[in-house]
């Protein structure tokens, strides 16, 4: 029988051309000779299962790391167009959305609104109950933002406690009427974590003009915030030109304010305060006032908000401190001297928080020999809602040293009575807006009553601002508030009116 | 004594594992296998299960062997019980296969192919001659 013919070296030669040609997957069965050309046709087999594994592998790797760069790719476009605490816009994106809007605009679409929001008591939050609940508090309201908005408008939070909404296609009474829902929702208070959080929103809408660049409608609108900011907390303003030169005259004020404080242009008036039992002036308030070169005398309302925006109400606060404590020492050194006397100086909370303000206090009483009992600190409601570390320290500081604390225009802020339930003051200045109609409107005077019975079962004076009248002096002696400051006892007054003042009384009630 | 353990049909009717009196794990392939991934896993199983807690060379007969699937070849990679092995075969089949396992994947102990019985068991006893 003859031997079939073997041609395994030919479909070798054919199985390597097909690998060649890129077929990976071709194969050959060796014969079961096991010979020497078997050995090389398994090894090629097993060489090509390699090859096609390495492929594979290969294609694998180059699928997953294509992935990975797009994921990369996403989380990078990400970072650098979101806000990475709340997801929403940052101001690139939003700068992005405005330029298209506008871009749409010249084609003949309606020009965008854009709606700047500040959220009036974030910092408060922040500082009471810390930045994880701020920041759970950022995220719910760029939630409720979300919200309020179409799929086409943009929301973007630029940093801090401020938003910003590129509102399309929209007339000015949609945008107004978005504003104000968007205004009343913000009130509604917001569970952040454990805590209930209060906060309100100023928001500033403009109107983009076709031809106008994101720049500078982003600069109205924050005008427009600010000019809301300014007025009632939580409320909405729509950007006027004039807007934009009063903000320009605040930054100048705030260059001459800079010169002011280091010129000696300021003043202290002081105001005195009366003990309703006996008549008898036992301390006075220190008010600053600004001998303005151009403007004329200019009162505390005009340049304080300036002062606290630009960091100068530091500079500002010291120099009325010094000013006022170097009075009083020259008032104890003479007709003053073993009277009952306290100098009421008012202190921004932003001075509160400054490293060092405690010792600064005190070196400056020491240096005028001025005992601590003599000082007392006003500071506002609304400024003491910041209770953080750093003020209770350095109330406490004050406080162990002998210096007494109290709550200005109390009555006009948010949680009062919380306050009075603190351990950090002495003092509650009540505020005029409780004192006008005392006399007259028996609500206002029942009202006014249980205020002085709050604060007496604090255990902590009274001293009611704005009194006008006799009537409302008697009043309030009669309800058991101790002292009183107002028109009836005299306007602030230049220290050279309120020394004469202070000698004639020094003079008719002997220590 | 020689032992053998052998667990359920297919695939152990596929190979067999004992004990020889010298203390050296025999596994035998049957002849014309492709032996796959499953295969090798399941071998490395009866050797393990052999050696219960201590190491001992292994022999492999892989004589008449028609082809090592690459998985099969990254199980033999995994560290078992052997503490060396000995390939076995014939044919240039054979030593193409054998020298697929040993060059294309890292062994984890020394393992070497023997075209004969008698040098493999030496080598597996004695070791490389100093």
């Amino acid at each position: 029988m003859a031997t079939p013919p073997d041609d395994r070296l030919d479909q070798l030669l054919e199985l390597v051309v097909e690998l060649a040609s890129g077929d990976t997957g071709a194969r050959m069965t060796p014969s079961p000779a096991a010979d020497e050309i078997d050995a090389v046709i398994v090894g090629v087999n097993m060489l090509a299962e390699e090859l096609q594994a390495l492929n594979g592998d290969l294609e694998a790797r180059v699928t997953e790391r294509t992935v990975q760069l797009e994921q990369a790719h996403l989380q990078l476009e990400r970072l650098a167009l979101y806000d990475p605490l709340t997801g929403l816009a940052n101001r690139t994106l939003l700068g992005d959305r405005i330029s298209l809007a506008m871009a749409h605009a010249d084609r003949g679409a309606a020009p965008p609104a854009v709606l700047l929001l500040d959220l009036d008591g974030f910092k408060a939050v922040n500082d009471s109950f810390g930045h994880p609940v701020g920041d759970l508090l950022l995220v719910e309201i760029g939630r409720r933002l979300r919200e309020m908005v179409r799929e086409t408008d943009t929301v973007a939070r630029l940093g801090g406690d401020e938003f910003a909404l590129v509102v399309v296609d929209a007339g000015h009474e949609q945008v107004l009427a978005m504003a104000e829902r968007i205004r009343v929702a913000l009130q509604a208070p917001v569970q952040a974590g454990e805590q209930s959080c209060w906060v309100s929103a100023s928001i500033g809408v403009c109107f983009a003009v076709r031809g106008q660049d994101a720049a500078t409608l982003l600069r109205d609108a924050d005008t427009a915030m600010y000019a809301a900011k300014n007025g009632a907390r939580g409320s909405v303003q729509v950007y006027e030109p004039r807007m934009h030169a009063t903000a320009l005259s605040r930054v100048l004020l705030a260059e001459d304010l800079r010169v002011a404080i280091a010129d000696d242009q300021l003043l202290v008036h002081y105001q005195p305060i009366v003990d309703l039992t006996t008549g008898r002036t036992t301390g006075v308030e220190a008010l600053v006032r600004w001998e303005h070169p151009e403007r004329g005398l200019l009162a505390p309302a005009e340049f304080v908000g300036v002062a606290e925006d630009t960091g100068l109400v530091t500079a500002l606060d010291r120099w009325v401190l010094r000013t006022a404590v170097a009075q009083l020492a020259a008032w104890r050194s003479g007709f003053l001297r073993g009277h009952e006397f306290a100098m009421h100086v008012n202190v921004s909370p932003i001075e509160l928080r400054t490293p060092r303000f405690a010792e600064g206090v005190l070196d400056c009483l020491a240096e005028h020999g001025v005992p601590p009992g003599d000082l007392v600190l006003e500071m506002t409601e609304s400024h003491l809602m910041g209770e953080d570390a750093g003020t209770l320290s350095a109330l406490e500081q004050l406080r162990t040293a002998g210096i007494a604390v109290a709550i200005d225009d109390f009555g006009t802020g948010y949680s009062s009575v919380g306050y009075l339930r603190r351990m950090f003051l002495d003092v509650v200045k009540i505020d005029r807006s409780l004192i006008t109609g005392l006399d007259t409107d028996p609500q206002q005077h029942r009202v006014a009553a249980a205020i002085l019975a709050i604060v007496d079962a604090f255990g902590l004076e009274a001293v009611a601002e704005g009194v006008e009248t006799a009537e409302q002096a008697e009043r309030l002696r009669a309800l058991g508030c101790r002292y009183g400051q107002g028109y009836l006892w005299g306007l602030p007054l230049p220290a050279e009116g309120m020394t004469a003042l202070l000698v004639v009384s020094a003079a008719m009630n002997p220590p | 004594m020689s032992e053998a353990v052998n667990g359920p049909p297919e695939p152990d009717r596929l190979m067999e594992v004992r004990l020889d009196p010298l203390g050296i794990v025999r596994l035998t392939w049957s002849p014309g296998l492709q032996i796959t991934d499953t295969l090798a896993r399941r071998a490395m199983e009866l050797v393990d299960l052999t050696n219960t807690d201590r190491e001992r060379p292994l022999l492999v007969d892989m004589t008449g062997t028609a082809a090592l699937t690459r998985g099969a070849r990254m199980t033999f990679t995994r560290r078992c019980s052997a503490s060396r092995i000995a390939l076995l075969g014939r044919s240039p089949v054979d030593r193409v296969i054998a020298n697929f396992a040993l060059g294309v994947s890292s062994t984890p102990v020394p393992t070497r192919f023997f075209t004969s019985e008698l040098a493999a068991v030496a080598w597996l006893r004695h070791g490389d001659p100093a």
